[in-house]
């Protein structure tokens, strides 16, 4: 295996322009604000419920009405509680059925554009949702939902656009490594919110949605004015135009050697290179690329796994352990860290490579590793907390991974080389994808933590590290192929005939 | 009401402000209800006419004794022939002195009271017992004609239960035996959960000034160049 270029070449950064830094953190925080929205709705349940419901204090001293229990959305706290689970639920839902449309919508449209409407028209909805009903002390719950719903539409703009923007600025040379500290950003958005939240929070939750509003707001405006989609927009060569210099950069670092083969010439929409074709890519055409039905199922899996511990970690280790909520909220963060690290290094271990997924196919495979250590983890929060990191690592690298690098490599893949409107499609499909296992895991996971205990849900999240491994496994073939693993070898016969002519 | 909304017991105070305001302005043209639903004026001798005169600011009205602002002080309605005090009788939540004697009132004065937290020396029918009951009072005093209620207790420090409130709420005296749960000091809105406010206009500026010079700056290093799209 060679050693790639990016040494040959020189130092990584000596190639990025001052654009390139303004675009990587233009794109990071822009997905951080949105983040941080989101978060600030968990962190202010607790004040909502309180809004929404009336006092449940029964002594003999008098409560005044108007102060204590003039809000009746809901009789008691449970019920309110439960109310903002389904909002979470109707969230999740509509962010995936929307990732497949802004997908759509952003390859057709400037990114630009769509981004900055996205922010600002979501920013505006969170406000109406947060701030404006408390001002007019109107709550209705069909309002709420309804209001979520677009919510969800409209914040889905935001990944397959900061995706897509990063992919036509970052060539794949050093993608991995970029995109996996760049995928910090959603870890990054959650501190924010929870800063933001908590630092206004005694003047009442309505403000909490303010600032994140606004913030995000002022965002989508600053986004409109200084971002460049494209190195194109200012005349400077693509990165397509760098790659093609050189001889090895045809081959997307995703595939192995097989999809080259299989590949079937009606997909290539470019004939002429010197040409730039801006015709967008269909859904359905999208759908087609190889790799992104694959991919999109182990991310649904590995989003599922991931999702589950962002939601379910802090109840686990307060109900697991007899921790304080406060702790085990603050104890998760090792998780995030964990898979940071991992996507970064994972990234640049890949980048090293030039092949991403027998990366992916290890680190999935020590996931399985790290999930039975996990679940039998000791009383002790520095243990836990370093195993929780390690899980991090294994699980949360591979997602971040697929959800960012893989996603620009795949939208970005030399069959469709010339037409680059494919990017924010397949990252919407791959992440919509995602969001949909999400949801759904999100609801097996208090089923079977409800009915079979929490050893359990471990066991369902090994189960579900499968497919992913297998996936990549599958799709690292040839690597494994030539270090003599027959079983392999017919993994790869069996699945890359199905996975390439789906 | 339902819009007046609860966003702070301070909320209250221009209400009561602006109240108290209708109230002087009516005074001018008429005296509040309560202090004309019972003919006569204050007799001379009575304890709320003693109270009146003792203060130069005060006023005798009708059967009320009020202050320059119009703000019921003293309400004598004795001998009026009154079964109950009235739907008028809470716009003299204020009065420090009430003279209730010779009337046949009935039932329980308990509810009558509410919010009379001024009220320091009350006198009633014989048969009728102080609102809130003995400990409410300092001193009750009977006499052949009347029954004396005199000195106001606060409930709240004797009752000895630090969490009788719900959180941020403290704990407020509502008349003669009655407490309420109104927000603690420094705290305001629904359940008492907001403290202090919120500077819309400081985060608005600092907010709008960064967005400006930041959209400015990227413009100009990035997009001033970028091609028409």
């Amino acid at each position: 295996m060679a050693w790639p270029n990016i040494f040959q070449r020189g130092a990584l950064l000596s190639q990025f322009s001052h654009h390139h830094v303004v675009v990587f953190l233009l794109t990071f925080f822009s997905y951080s604000l949105l983040h941080a929205s989101r978060k600030t709705f968990s962190n202010v349940k607790v004040s909502i419920s309180k809004q929404w419901t009336p006092s449940a204090f029964n002594k003999s001293i008098e409560l005044p009405v108007e102060i204590w229990s003039s809000n009746h959305l809901f009789p008691s706290a449970e019920e309110a509680t439960l109310f903002l689970g389904t909002l979470d639920t109707i969230f999740l839902f509509s962010y995936a059925v929307g990732l497949f449309i802004s997908g759509i919508v952003g390859d057709r449209l400037n990114l630009r554009w769509v981004l900055s409407f996205g922010m600002c028209s979501s920013a505006l909805v969170v406000f109406v949702f947060g701030t404006l009903t408390e001002w007019l002390h109107f709550y209705n719950k069909g309002l709420y939902c309804s209001l979520w719903i677009v919510n969800g539409l409209l914040q889905s703009s935001g990944w397959p656009c900061v995706v897509a923007v990063m992919g036509n600025w970052f060539g794949k040379a050093g993608r991995g490594v970029v995109f996996g500290l760049w995928s910090a950003c959603a870890s990054v958005g959650n501190i924010l919110g929870a800063c933001l939240a908590s630092s206004v929070l005694q003047y009442g939750y309505e403000y909490a949605f303010l600032v994140t509003a606004a913030v995000q707001f002022a965002g989508g405006i600053i986004i409109f004015f200084g971002l460049l989609v494209s190195p194109e927009e200012i005349g400077l060569p693509g990165i397509e135009a760098e790659e093609n210099f050189e001889d090895d950069s045809h081959r997307p670092l995703i595939s192995g050697a097989e999809n080259e083969d299989d590949a079937e010439p009606n997909y290539s929409i470019q004939e002429d290179k010197t040409i730039t074709q801006v015709k967008a890519i269909s859904f359905y055409q999208a759908c087609c690329l190889p790799g992104v039905i694959a991919y999109s199922l182990a991310y649904a899996c590995l989003k599922l796994v991931n999702y589950s511990f962002f939601f379910w970690l802090p109840f686990y280790l307060s109900n697991n352990f007899g921790w304080k909520e406060a702790e085990a909220d603050k104890l998760s963060i090792w998780y995030d860290v964990g898979g940071i690290i991992g996507g970064t290094l994972q990234g640049f271990i890949s980048d090293v490579l030039q092949k991403r997924a027998p990366v992916l196919a290890l680190s999935l495979l020590l996931a399985v590793g790290s999930l039975v250590g996990y679940s039998r983890s000791p009383n002790d929060k520095s243990i836990n907390a370093l195993l929780m990191a390690v899980t991090g690592f294994f699980i949360g690298g591979p997602s971040n991974m697929i959800s960012s690098a893989i996603s620009a490599d795949l939208g970005r893949q030399e069959l469709i080389q010339g037409s680059t409107e494919a990017l924010a499609t397949v990252t919407g499909i791959v992440d919509g994808t995602g969001s949909i296992g999400a949801a759904v895991g999100q609801y097996l996971v208090s089923l079977i933590q409800d009915n079979l205990g929490w050893m359990w849900v471990f066991y369902f999240f090994i189960l579900m590290c499968q497919p992913p491994e297998m996936l990549t496994r599958v799709k690292a073939g040839l690597f494994f192929y030539t270090t003599g693993i027959i079983v392999n070898d017919f993994y790869h016969c069996c699945f890359m005939n199905v996975l390439n002519g789906l | 009401m339902a819009l007046r909304g609860l966003d702070s017991p301070l909320s209250v105070v221009p209400w009561a402000a602006a109240l108290l305001l209708v109230l002087s302005v009516e005074r001018a043209l008429a005296l509040p209800e309560i202090c004309i639903q019972c003919p006569g004026s204050v007799q001379n001798l009575s304890e709320v006419a003693l109270y009146c005169k003792q203060t130069s600011d005060l006023m005798l009205h009708a059967r009320c004794c009020l202050n320059r602002k119009g703000t019921i002080l003293g309400l004598d309605l004795q001998n009026c022939s009154l079964k109950d005090p009235g739907p008028y009788f809470p716009q003299a939540h204020t009065a420090i002195i009430i003279d209730l004697h010779a009337n046949s009132l009935q039932g329980d004065l308990a509810n009558t009271f509410r919010g009379f937290t001024q009220l320091q020396t009350l006198i009633l029918p014989q048969d009728v017992n102080c609102p809130g009951g003995i400990n409410a009072w300092d001193t009750v005093t009977s006499y052949i004609n009347n029954q004396t209620c005199q000195e106001q207790r606060n409930l709240c420090n004797s009752t000895g239960d630090p969490e009788m409130c719900p959180e941020n709420g403290s704990c407020a005296p509502d008349g003669p035996g009655r407490l309420q749960c109104v927000c603690a000091e420094g705290f305001h809105g629904y359940k008492c959960m907001r403290q202090g406010s919120f500077s819309l206009l400081m985060f608005f500026g600092i907010l709008g000034s960064t967005t400006l010079s930041i959209s400015t700056l990227l413009w100009g290093t990035q997009r001033r160049k970028a091609k028409a799209s």
